[in-house]
Order: C-alpha cells, then sequence, then structure tokens
C-alpha cells in the first residue's frame, strides 16, 4: 500500500481496450548454414555429443526398469526413473549457454537437464577449476572413485565422468552419489555447476526458483535463474502463486537504485504435451498454446513464446534473446518449449493414452536424427563420426554403469554402523551470525529508528513496584519480536523479510512497525497474497545462502502453504545430504476471535513433519530469545506466535526483557512456576489459563502446582519434564489446539513411557474441542478454561474434596466422542 | 448465667474423646482449675480443667461415652438457670453424628478428598508410583484405600497408610500372602508370623471400617529436636555398632531399705535414696571388673583408673547423662549432693556440656517408674550400662519357712565384644552382694 502511488478513479474507470501483443510460435527458422557464425564446427558436434550423452543415459535406465539390465550386465533398481528421451534436444539448448552462475531447477524429469547443464559448465570451466570443484566435492571421494583404474587425457573428460557417475550413483542411492544417495532420481542436484534441486512435486520449483532469483537480485549475485516444469503443472496454484509473486509491479515500480527491475528468471516449460496420462492440449487445460498465458500476467506478457525443443539451435537462440531481456531487468520470461517423451511418464506406464502413429511419428522427428542429418548435409560432420560419437557414448555410460552398481566402490549407507547416516543431516544446527560478511543496506542507523526509540522508553517488565504497567509503556511481545528481527537486519546483509502487508502496515499485528522506515524495498516488502509461493521462495532463497523471515500472517493459512513447508523447505537440508541450508523462519499466528478459519493452532502438522523445527513461545523474554535463536540458527524454524499475546508484557523473567541480544536454545522447556504435587505442561497461550487453574487448586484445594512451558515442540527435551513428573507422579497437559492428534497426545505419550514408574495416574490431554473454532461468543466452550482443567484433574488424576466438575471428562464421554468423530 | 463446656479438639485429626472419668457431679460447687473430668484420645489421656467457677448443672454424657469434639459436655452456672438450650442442641446434634460416623468423611489437611473407601476397601488397581512407594515402606497397597479415579490406589493412599501405621515387614511383603491388617511386629508391622494367624480377608476389610482407624487420620508434623536427633543418633549408633546383651538380676533390698529407713528416723541431714546407695555400690565394686570400667574405640579397649559414672536423666528435651566424675574416690554423702545437682541441672538446661562426656559406665533407673526389667542400651565406647528397676515383693523359702523380701531389680547391658558372659555376670554378682551387704560396703 504505498502511499506513493494514486489510485486514481478516472483511470481507473476510463474506458479503453487492452491490447495484447503477437506471442511467437515457433518463430526459429536459421539453417545451419546460417548459424554458422555462431557455433564452431567442434560446438555443433558437442550439442550432439551432449544428446547423445542424455538419450544414452536414460536409455540405460530405461533398459535396467524394463529388462533388468544394461550392456548385458544385471541390475534391479526399484526406485523411480522419470525419463527425457526424446527431450534431449530442449535440454542441451537451454543449458548451452548457461554458466556455473546461472542457476537451474527441474522437475522429476529432469536427468537430461542435469547432465546438459553440467556438461555446458565442463565446457565452459577452466581445468583447474574443474579440478577444484571435483576435490573439493565430499573430500574427493567421487573424484577418487572415476580416476582409481581409469587414466584421463584431459580434465573435462575427467569431469564428465565425474558428472554421469555423480549423478548415476545418486539416482541409485549410492552413498557415493551427488547426494549421498539421499536425493535420488527425482532430487538429484549438483550445486558446483548451478543445477539445483529438482523437485518430485509438480510445479515445485516455480516458487523455489523465484527465491532463488530474489537472491541474486538482492545479494546482486552473477547469472540468471531457471525454473523447469512440465507443461501439466500449469494446473497447480502454487506455480500460478509463484508466477504472481515473481511478476509484482513493484521490482520495476518501487524497488529503487540498481535494486529496480525484474526478476532474471526464465520460467521455462518442458511441454511434452502430457501429465502423467492426461494430454494438456486438448483434455485437461485449455489454453491451446501454453504460450498464451503469459498475456495475462504483465503488459510485457512475460516476453512469452513458443519455441521449438526438437531443435536444439532453436532453443539457444531463445535462451540467447531472453537471456538478454533479463540482462536488461526486464525479466522474468516465460518460455513455451514443445517437446515429446518417447518413453512414457515411468517405466510402468504403457502409453495407453497415446497412439502408436503419434510415438512413431514423433521419433521420426527425433533430434538426434534431425540435428545430426542437417549437420552432414552442412558439411559439419561425416555421418560416420557420429556412429564412433554413439560408440563413445555407450562405453562412457556403460563404465559409470558398471562403477555405480558395484557394491565395494559405491556402496550404500551402512545403516547399522552409521545409524546417525540420515539423522544427522535433518538439521544443520549451525549458529551463523550472518549468511555474508558485508555491509547491510539499510536507510538509516538504527538508533534513529522512531520504533527503537519508542522502545527504549518502554518498561520491560509487566509490573513496576507491583502496580501493573499501563499498556502503551510496555515493552510487549510484539516489540520483543521486532527487536530481534531489527537486530539481525543490521547484522545480516542476506536477511530479507516479507509477506502480507509486511511493508507500511507493518504486518497485521504491527510487529514491524517502524521497519518500513529503516529498510529499503528489496528487504522488506509486500507480497502477493499467495502463501505457497512466500514459503516456496524462502526455500529457494534459503537454499541458495540468504537468510529470510516470512510472515503467513495466520496459522490457518499453513494449508495454503502445505506443500511448500512441508515438502520443500522441512527436506531439502537432509535431501542434499547437507549440501544446502535453509535459514528460514517462518512467522505463524494463531489467531482467535475470528472463527473457524483463522483460530487454529496446527502446531502438530508441522512438528510431524520430519525437518522443521517448531517453537511457540509465549512470554517477551522467551519471544526474543527463541526469534534470535532461530534466526541465528541455519535450520528451518517454524515460529509460532498467539494473537492472544501481542499486547502482553514480561511477567516470570525476573528483570524482564534484556535490551541486549540474547539467545533462548531451541528445544529446552521452560518451569514457569515451581510446585510439588502437580505438574501442569503447556503449549502457547495456555500457559496462562494454567496459571489461572494453579492459583485456584492451590486456594482451595491446598495444591502446589509446577507449570512448565513447552516454548519449543521440536526439538524437545524431556528432561525437565521427567524430573518434574518424577516430583509430582501428575501431569496435565494444555493446548489450544484441537485435542485429536494434538503435539500434546504425542507428548503425553512420550512422557508416559519415560516416568510410566513414577505416574499416579496417566498423563492427561486438555485441548480445544474437535469442532470447528467457533465466534469469539462462544469460545468459553471451545477453548480449554482453568476449570477444564480441574475437572480433568479431579476426574482423571486426583479426586478433589467436595468438587464438582462443569465439563464431561468420564470416560465414556470419550468413547463417545471418539466414535462420532466430535 | 449458665455455660457449657465443650470436648476440646486434641489437635485436627481427633473427632471425638471418650469420657473415662467425671470427677465432679450435678450439684457440686467447681472453682476455676478444678478438674471436671478425665477423657482420652487413642493415644493419650487428658484432664479437663473448668475455666469458670460455679455449680454443676448438668453433666451431658457418661463415662465412657464417645463425645464428637466441640460438644457440650457440662454446664456450669448457678443453681436456677435454664440449662435447656444446651441440652437439646447437643443430643440433636450427637444423634446427627452418630448416623454420620457410618461414613466418617476424613479431612486432610491437603483438602483433597479422601473418602470413598468404605465400598472401595480391596483395589488390584494401583498406580506405578503408588505401587513403587508401597514397596519401598513395605505396605501391601491391597489394603490401601483406593481413593484415585476408578478406584484405583493412589500415592495419597499409601501415604495414609503409612500414617496409619499399616505396615509389613519385607519378610511378611515378600511371603506372596495376604496380609492381615494389623500385625505384631515393630510399630504394628505385620511380620511373618502373623500371616495366616486370622481370617485375612476379614482382617483386610475390618480395619476399613473399623471407625477408630478412620479417626486417626490425621496428623501434624514437627522436625525433631537437635537433641532428640542427637540421641537418636547415639542410640541406633550403639545398637548397629555393638554387640550388646542384657544380663537380669535382682536383690534383696532389706538392707538398704533399712539404713533409709534408719536415716529417716534419724532425721539425716541428708535425703539419701536407693539410687545414690547403688551408684555408691557401682562405684565401689566396679573398681574390681575393670573390663566394665572401660571404653572399646576400634582394637582398644581403654581403661579407667576411677569410675566416672554417667547417670540417665529424664528432662523434657529428653534424655541426658551428665558424669559424675571420679566416683569411686566420693562419700555416700557427697555423691548424693553432687547427684541431685547434676540432675538438677540437667533438667533446668544449665549443665555444662563437660559433664555431658567422660563416663566409663552408666547408670539409669527407670524403677521409679515401676519397670521390672528392661534392655538399656550402652552409650558407646562405654562397655556397659546399668539399668536399675523397681522393687518387688518376692517370696522364698529359707529353712522350710516362706517369707517375703523386697527384692530389686538390676538389668546389665553389657558389650560382648569388650567382655564376655561370665565375668559380666561375676560383676552383678558382686554388686548384688555389695548391695544386699551396704553397711559393710559402707565400712570399707
Amino acid at each position: 500500500m504505498p502511499k506513493s502511488q494514486y489510485v486514481d478513479p478516472a483511470v481507473i474507470r476510463a474506458k479503453s481496450v487492452i491490447k495484447f501483443k503477437d506471442i511467437p510460435v515457433n518463430q526459429y527458422d536459421k539453417t545451419i548454414e546460417q548459424e554458422k557464425e555462431n557455433f564452431s564446427n567442434d560446438d555443433f558436434v558437442r550439442i550432439f555429443r551432449d544428446m547423445a550423452i542424455i538419450c544414452e543415459f536414460e536409455n540405460m535406465l530405461n533398459l535396467v526398469k524394463t529388462t533388468g539390465e544394461y550392456s548385458g550386465i544385471a541390475y534391479n533398481h526399484p526406485g523411480p526413473a522419470h525419463l527425457s528421451i526424446g527431450q534431449e534436444a530442449s535440454s542441451v539448448g537451454q543449458a548451452y549457454l548457461l554458466d556455473r552462475d546461472d542457476f537451474i531447477f527441474g522437475s522429476h524429469r529432469s536427468h537430461g537437464e542435469i547432465l546438459a547443464k553440467g556438461l555446458s559448465a565442463i565446457e565452459k570451466l577452466d581445468d583447474q577449476e574443474l579440478l577444484e570443484v571435483m576435490e573439493n566435492f565430499f573430500e574427493g571421494e567421487i573424484v577418487r572413485i572415476i580416476t582409481k583404474n581409469k587414466k584421463y587425457n584431459t580434465v573435462k573428460e575427467m569431469a564428465v565422468d565425474f558428472l554421469i557417475y555423480g549423478t548415476l550413483a545418486e539416482i541409485f542411492a549410492r552413498r557415493t552419489g551427488f547426494q549421498k544417495g539421499l536425493g535420488g532420481s527425482m532430487h538429484a542436484f549438483f550445486l558446483p555447476f548451478g543445477i539445483y534441486p529438482n523437485n518430485a512435486i509438480v510445479g515445485g520449483s516455480v516458487d523455489i526458483s523465484v527465491g532463488a532469483a530474489l537472491f541474486k537480485k538482492v545479494n546482486r549475485k552473477k547469472g540468471i535463474v531457471i525454473a523447469n516444469i512440465g507443461d501439466a503443472s500449469i494446473g497447480c496454484g502454487p506455480v500460478w502463486e509463484g508466477i504472481c509473486l515473481a511478476t509484482m509491479d513493484q521490482y520495476k515500480k518501487l524497488w529503487e537504485g540498481d535494486m529496480k527491475g525484474g526478476l532474471k528468471l526464465i520460467i521455462n516449460i518442458f511441454n511434452n504435451q502430457y501429465g502423467m496420462g492426461g494430454q494438456t492440449n486438448g483434455e485437461t487445460m485449455g489454453y491451446e498454446f501454453l504460450a498464451r498465458l503469459g498475456a495475462g500476467v504483465n503488459p510485457e506478457q512475460m516476453h512469452s513464446e513458443r519455441i521449438d525443443g526438437y531443435n536444439p539451435l532453436a532453443v539457444i537462440d531463445a535462451i540467447k534473446r531472453k537471456k538478454q531481456i533479463l540482462e536488461e531487468k526486464n525479466g522474468p520470461v516465460l518460455l513455451d518449449t514443445v517437446t515429446y517423451r518417447f518413453t512414457g511418464h515411468s517405466p510402468s506406464d504403457a502409453s495407453s493414452y497415446r497412439s502408436k502413429e503419434e510415438v512413431e511419428e514423433w521419433m521420426r522427428n527425433d533430434s538426434l536424427i534431425e540435428y545430426r542429418l542437417n549437420l552432414v548435409k552442412a558439411n559439419i560432420c561425416k555421418d560416420v563420426q557420429f556412429d564412433e560419437i554413439l560408440a563413445n557414448v555407450k562405453e562412457l555410460i556403460t563404465s559409470a554403469f558398471k562403477l555405480a552398481i558395484d557394491d565395494n566402490i559405491s556402496p550404500i549407507m551402512d545403516m547399522k554402523k552409521e545409524p546417525d547416516s540420515i539423522s544427522k543431516y535433518m538439521f544443520s544446527n549451525t549458529n551463523m551470525p550472518k549468511m555474508e560478511d558485508r555491509v547491510c543496506d539499510v536507510l538509516m542507523p538504527k538508533e534513529e529508528n522512531e520504533q527503537v526509540i519508542r522502545n527504549s522508553k518502554k518498561i520491560r517488565t509487566a509490573f513496576q513496584n507491583g502496580k501493573p504497567v499501563p499498556k502503551n509503556k510496555i515493552f510487549a511481545y510484539r516489540d520483543a519480536v521486532f527487536e530481534a528481527v531489527i537486530h539481525k537486519f543490521y547484522e545480516d546483509p542476506t536477511f530479507i523479510a516479507y509477506g502480507e502487508e509486511n511493508r507500511d502496515w507493518g504486518g497485521a499485528f504491527a510487529v514491524y512497525r517502524g521497519l518500513t522506515e529503516a529498510l529499503p524495498y528489496h528487504r522488506l516488502f509486500n507480497a502477493s497474497i499467495s502463501e505457497g509461493a512466500i514459503a516456496g521462495s524462502a526455500a529457494g532463497y534459503g537454499m541458495c545462502g540468504g537468510r529470510v523471515l516470512i510472515e503467513l500472517m495466520y496459522c490457518d493459512f499453513l494449508g495454503r502453504a502445505g506443500d511448500e513447508i512441508f515438502n520443500q523447505i522441512a527436506k531439502w537440508q537432509a535431501m542434499s545430504a547437507g549440501l544446502v541450508k535453509m535459514p528460514v523462519v517462518v512467522r505463524v499466528s494463531v489467531g482467535s476471535k475470528y472463527g473457524a478459519q483463522h483460530s487454529q493452532d496446527w502446531s502438530a502438522l508441522v512438528s510431524h513433519i520430519p525437518g522443521l523445527k517448531v517453537v511457540f513461545p509465549v512470554t517477551p523474554y522467551d519471544a526474543k530469545g527463541l526469534m534470535n535463536a532461530a534466526l541465528a540458527g541455519t535450520d528451518p524454524v517454524i515460529f509460532l506466535e498467539s494473537q492472544r499475546l501481542y499486547d502482553i508484557g514480561e511477567i516470570f523473567n525476573e528483570g524482564g526483557v534484556p535490551s541486549d541480544y540474547y539467545e533462548i536454545p531451541l528445544g529446552e522447556p521452560d518451569i514457569k512456576k515451581i510446585g510439588k504435587d502437580i505438574t501442569i505442561l503447556t503449549i502457547g497461550a495456555t500457559l496462562y489459563t494454567a496459571i489461572e487453574a494453579a492459583e485456584r487448586l492451590e486456594e482451595e484445594f491446598g495444591l502446589s502446582v509446577e507449570i512448565i512451558d513447552a516454548r519449543s515442540i521440536v526439538p524437545f527435551n524431556y528432561e525437565k519434564v521427567m524430573e518434574s513428573v518424577k516430583k509430582t507422579g501428575k501431569v496435565v497437559l494444555v493446548s489450544d489446539a484441537c485435542d485429536r492428534g494434538s503435539i500434546l497426545k504425542e507428548m503425553a505419550q512420550t512422557i508416559n513411557e519415560l516416568t510410566f514408574d513414577y505416574l499416579d495416574a496417566p498423563p492427561v490431554v486438555v485441548g480445544a474441542k474437535n469442532w470447528i473454532t467457533p465466534a469469539y461468543e462462544l469460545e468459553r466452550s471451545f477453548f480449554p478454561q482453568a476449570d477444564w482443567i480441574i475437572d480433568a484433574i479431579h476426574e482423571k488424576i486426583l479426586p478433589l474434596k467436595d468438587y464438582v466438575g462443569q465439563n464431561n471428562f468420564t470416560d465414556l464421554e470419550m468413547i463417545r466422542r471418539n466414535k462420532l468423530g466430535i | 448465667m449458665a455455660t457449657p463446656i465443650i470436648m476440646p479438639r486434641q489437635g485436627q485429626s481427633v473427632e471425638s474423646c471418650i469420657i473415662t472419668k467425671w470427677h465432679k457431679a450435678v450439684g457440686d460447687q467447681v472453682k476455676e482449675g478444678d478438674v471436671l473430668f478425665t477423657y482420652e484420645t487413642d493415644k493419650a489421656s487428658f484432664e479437663e480443667e473448668s475455666s469458670i467457677s460455679g455449680t454443676i448443672l448438668a453433666l451431658l454424657f457418661k463415662e465412657d461415652d464417645d463425645v464428637p469434639c466441640l460438644q457440650n459436655v457440662c454446664v456450669i452456672g448457678s443453681q436456677g438457670d435454664d440449662i435447656s438450650a444446651f441440652i437439646s442442641t447437643t443430643t440433636q446434634e450427637i444423634k446427627d453424628e452418630v448416623v454420620q460416623t457410618e461414613d466418617v468423611v476424613i479431612e486432610s489437611k491437603e483438602g483433597v478428598l479422601d473418602q470413598e473407601a468404605i465400598t472401595s476397601t480391596y483395589s488390584d488397581k494401583v498406580s506405578p508410583r503408588a505401587k513403587n512407594l508401597a514397596s519401598k515402606l513395605s505396605i501391601d497397597y491391597r489394603l490401601a484405600q483406593a481413593t484415585g479415579p476408578k478406584d484405583r490406589v493412589i500415592e495419597r493412599d499409601i501415604l495414609k497408610m503409612k500414617e496409619q501405621g499399616v505396615l509389613a515387614t519385607p519378610a511378611a511383603l515378600a511371603s506372596g500372602q495376604a496380609l492381615p491388617a494389623n500385625g505384631s511386629g515393630l510399630g504394628g508391622r505385620v511380620i511373618v508370623s502373623d500371616i495366616g494367624s486370622q481370617d485375612v480377608k476379614a482382617a483386610i476389610i475390618t480395619p476399613m471400617i473399623k471407625a477408630p482407624l478412620l479417626n486417626t487420620s490425621g496428623y501434624r508434623e514437627e522436625k525433631i529436636s537437635n537433641i532428640r536427633k542427637f540421641i537418636a543418633k547415639a542410640m541406633h549408633t550403639s545398637l548397629s555398632t555393638t554387640a550388646q546383651l542384657t544380663l537380669n538380676t535382682s536383690f534383696d533390698a532389706t538392707e538398704l531399705m533399712e539404713i533409709r529407713k534408719k536415716l529417716k528416723k534419724e532425721k539425716f541431714e541428708f535425703n539419701i535414696t536407693l539410687n545414690d546407695m547403688i551408684l555408691f555400690a557401682v562405684s565401689r565394686v566396679l573398681k574390681d571388673f575393670e573390663l566394665l570400667n572401660a571404653h572399646l574405640i576400634d582394637d582398644t579397649m581403654k581403661y579407667f583408673d576411677h569410675v566416672h559414672l554417667g547417670i540417665a536423666v529424664d528432662t523434657d528435651r529428653g534424655l541426658l547423662v551428665p558424669t559424675l566424675f571420679n566416683a569411686n574416690q566420693k562419700s555416700l554423702v557427697q555423691m548424693s549432693i553432687e547427684t541431685k545437682d547434676l540432675a538438677e541441672k540437667s533438667k533446668e538446661g544449665s549443665i555444662s556440656p563437660d559433664y555431658l562426656t567422660g563416663a566409663s559406665f552408666t547408670i539409669t533407673n527407670l524403677g521409679t517408674l515401676g519397670i521390672e526389667s528392661f534392655t538399656p542400651v550402652i552409650n558407646p565406647p562405654q562397655t556397659g550400662i546399668l539399668g536399675v528397676n523397681t522393687i518387688i515383693t518376692r517370696m522364698r523359702e529359707v529353712n522350710g519357712v516362706i517369707s517375703t523380701y523386697p527384692a530389686m531389680g538390676l538389668s546389665l547391658t553389657f558389650d560382648h565384644r569388650a567382655i564376655d558372659g561370665a565375668p559380666a555376670a561375676r560383676f552383678l554378682k558382686a554388686l548384688t552382694s555389695a548391695l544386699e551387704n551396704f553397711s559393710i560396703l559402707l565400712m570399707k
């Protein structure tokens, strides 16, 4: 909502028409003869060689999957193999002009792109650079394997073997693969050649690549970014969200100085006509020409065009032109690269959805045949030489195949000898205050910031001289989060924050008030309402080496970002065997008062997904300390907040909230109140409900209550809780999350196992009802109240004298509710 | 104006008391401070003194009545005062109380419900915590009154049993058999021999219904005094580190009593007690039995040149043992004076700590309390302690003639590590001989 741009009703309401420019379709029509000025003979031939390598690589996998052998060597590959035979020209053409600074992101069908981009990078790097890459990668383990029994004439030859072997070993889940076998066929990549993660989620690479392009722009890095997706992914919402986020007007209209201008991003669709068995043009989509879609996105129509992916030279030509547009900061670009796959979606696909004639006709048009013919015709090379190339390629692939399936040379992870082989990659667990060491782009010294000044005058405890501090003077929860965030903005130059209403408004809950004045657009901006793309782009920004804080506003909107948080942010550290880090913090606010779609605590969902850290601080002291720790780490952290608490001051920590920097380690629960008779473990705002219950239990029943605030959910150190439960023998767990499947159930079960012999009663969970969250007026019947806690204790743990409960915690009621699913 | 006297509440846990004796009857004049009646709880007996002066107008309960605490017990006033108000409310309330005692609700200080019980007297459901605690305390959890959810025995139920004293020895527990509720072992612990000695099932159920048991639920906790801690430690050390045993004997106290009588008759200026005379005899005889006038420390015996007699004194604060140094060098009168002085100062608390150590042998006297025989506990590193018992009349036959004589008991505990049974017995023999011929001893 920049005030600088006036929304003029006279303009908005004026009569006119929208004019579209023509969208080019397969306009490339140069001959080899005409291209001789751009390519040497060797270049022409090398393009063929690269296509041949991809073709044979995929052919080998196809034979392994369908016949169980290749070159007479038997092998069983149980994992996936989504092959791109037929698409070689499109990937080689795309990669031809790209170097290591240009990043590509792919799909489940990206073996060809990996090889093409790798071969292109090898061609462009000098021997020294190549040796460095190979020797530094996993301490030279792969290069030692390929050079053990083979002498190479050139470093480039060695590098080609390195690339093929590393990719294949990865596909075969070998410990010697590019990601130690943790990525596999659909997630293989190799960062030193600019090959970024491929993605098994349809269209998953789009928003990630937007994040990568943001990283390059904000941090002034060289190179462009290409997202390679399939035609069917155009039906996926997050793809559109990614496109929207990539084409926001603000890059060109509001971002300033050298930041002004579009993202250097090509969203390239390898349009092979099918999404699994669905025919996109004619059956499952309605665009007729996929390139049409760019026209609706922005006035530049995303410079969209259809290019002939069966002609490598046509693709190279397109990339050359589009790169130029990107360099002129006029991106992003949408490319509809038409192509065709000969094999099915996967080897198990019998292609029952297409005719034999259709496949045969495309095979007759195969680029390896057509391009070869054209080169021979143009006297670039004799036909027999191509046979030699093919024979060499076969040998190349065969030798890599032999190495990759040899269990002695290329073992899989030994999970018995090294049981933590995978677990050690789940989190990077590093403390890295800044991701890069350089000056931070800011608009003013921090001390001059109005909000910083305002905060410095606030009282940092909830009570002063025994009296509550007035709301407008108190250093509240929101100020604590602000203090941690602004600290990071002035420390880590890569650090950016975005989400909905983050700039100008200062966030829907005013946490970022004052940041707009301190930061240029490229470090704090409003995103399109695209939770999926906000989260997905953060994954891309993070894996490229930047630190990012995004905000999803309401926890209920997590669903909108489900894939990006569950499959992308959570997974890439481990799927990369620790090669990428994910310094991404996601602020998620748990609401209340706003009904069924704005009041849910979904901590259980995020905690269930391996690879995410989850915290839920509920006091200003904890909020600042945990936010500082989250922002100093390199792991993804879901930072849950409660809208009930933004105004609250610090009542627990003696001395209130320190103004200096401090971190609270993730995973450590905190005893908020010491007691001896019963333990209450809380997550979220129910800490305050528990305090209320404890006061009643002490006054009316003489029970001394110990209250532990979980603070973190993943990781979680049970030792303090165990100690408490061993002491009291009784534990109630409380949170605002719906009771069924809440993370409290998990904790109750763990406490049960860990302290069974000390328990005087089973741990009891008091959660919200398994209903929709009703209106504020009815919330007291939905969210746990103090008397629910007392009722539960009375009914299930320790009957209280003369107490009559108001809420039904009996077994019968439990059974009834479960029977009904409520 | 008529004023009611109520049954006092002796501690929070006491629900009712039994009137054991009325000291006044209706119409008696009482002054403030006069004892009105004696009453008792299951643990102790008390006397209720009148808080006012006047005439007893009514006794509302008879002797042996179990009276709920705070109920009116009698009315004092002037003849002619109207007392109907006290009588009617009292009886009504008592009726209520009687009904209520059928299912007594016990209030523990936590304010947590503590009952149910009557219907759930035997439970196999037990929380792991309660089970572990029961095992640690050697309590059979099956005897607990389950007050947890679903009739589950929970921690507080075991704690309550502990407080009520339903305990068993580890051996009895290990037998795996159902245990009777009351045992004959230490502190009422059920011991192995109690098992099967009664109808087990009845025993399990009975104590749960018995009101008196329920009525003992309350308690109060007090930190023990330092002197108590010291005594506890000393006693425990003694029993756990020495090999002590007790020999009992008695002697004819005729001559001692004769001497006392004579001294009284002569109006001797000093009050020589029996105890003084025993101290005197011990101080003289012990010189010949150095093994008992010694300390045993590790592997070394320390023999004393003189006899330093420890004298056990019962004080308000607990047992104190001042020392009468060089007793063997003191005359009977001197001893008598000094002993009284030591006892006095011990009771006052003004005794110098110097006098509380250094004894070579100890004498403890429970005879004044009617004890006929006991096992005194040695005060290490001393090797012996003599217990003085009461005098009882015994019969004996001399030359076909049955006659009676006053027999005074002596109980000698000695450390078998330091001295064998025969020499210890010989000491007792020499001592009884000296006491029976006390006048000869005096002449020595």
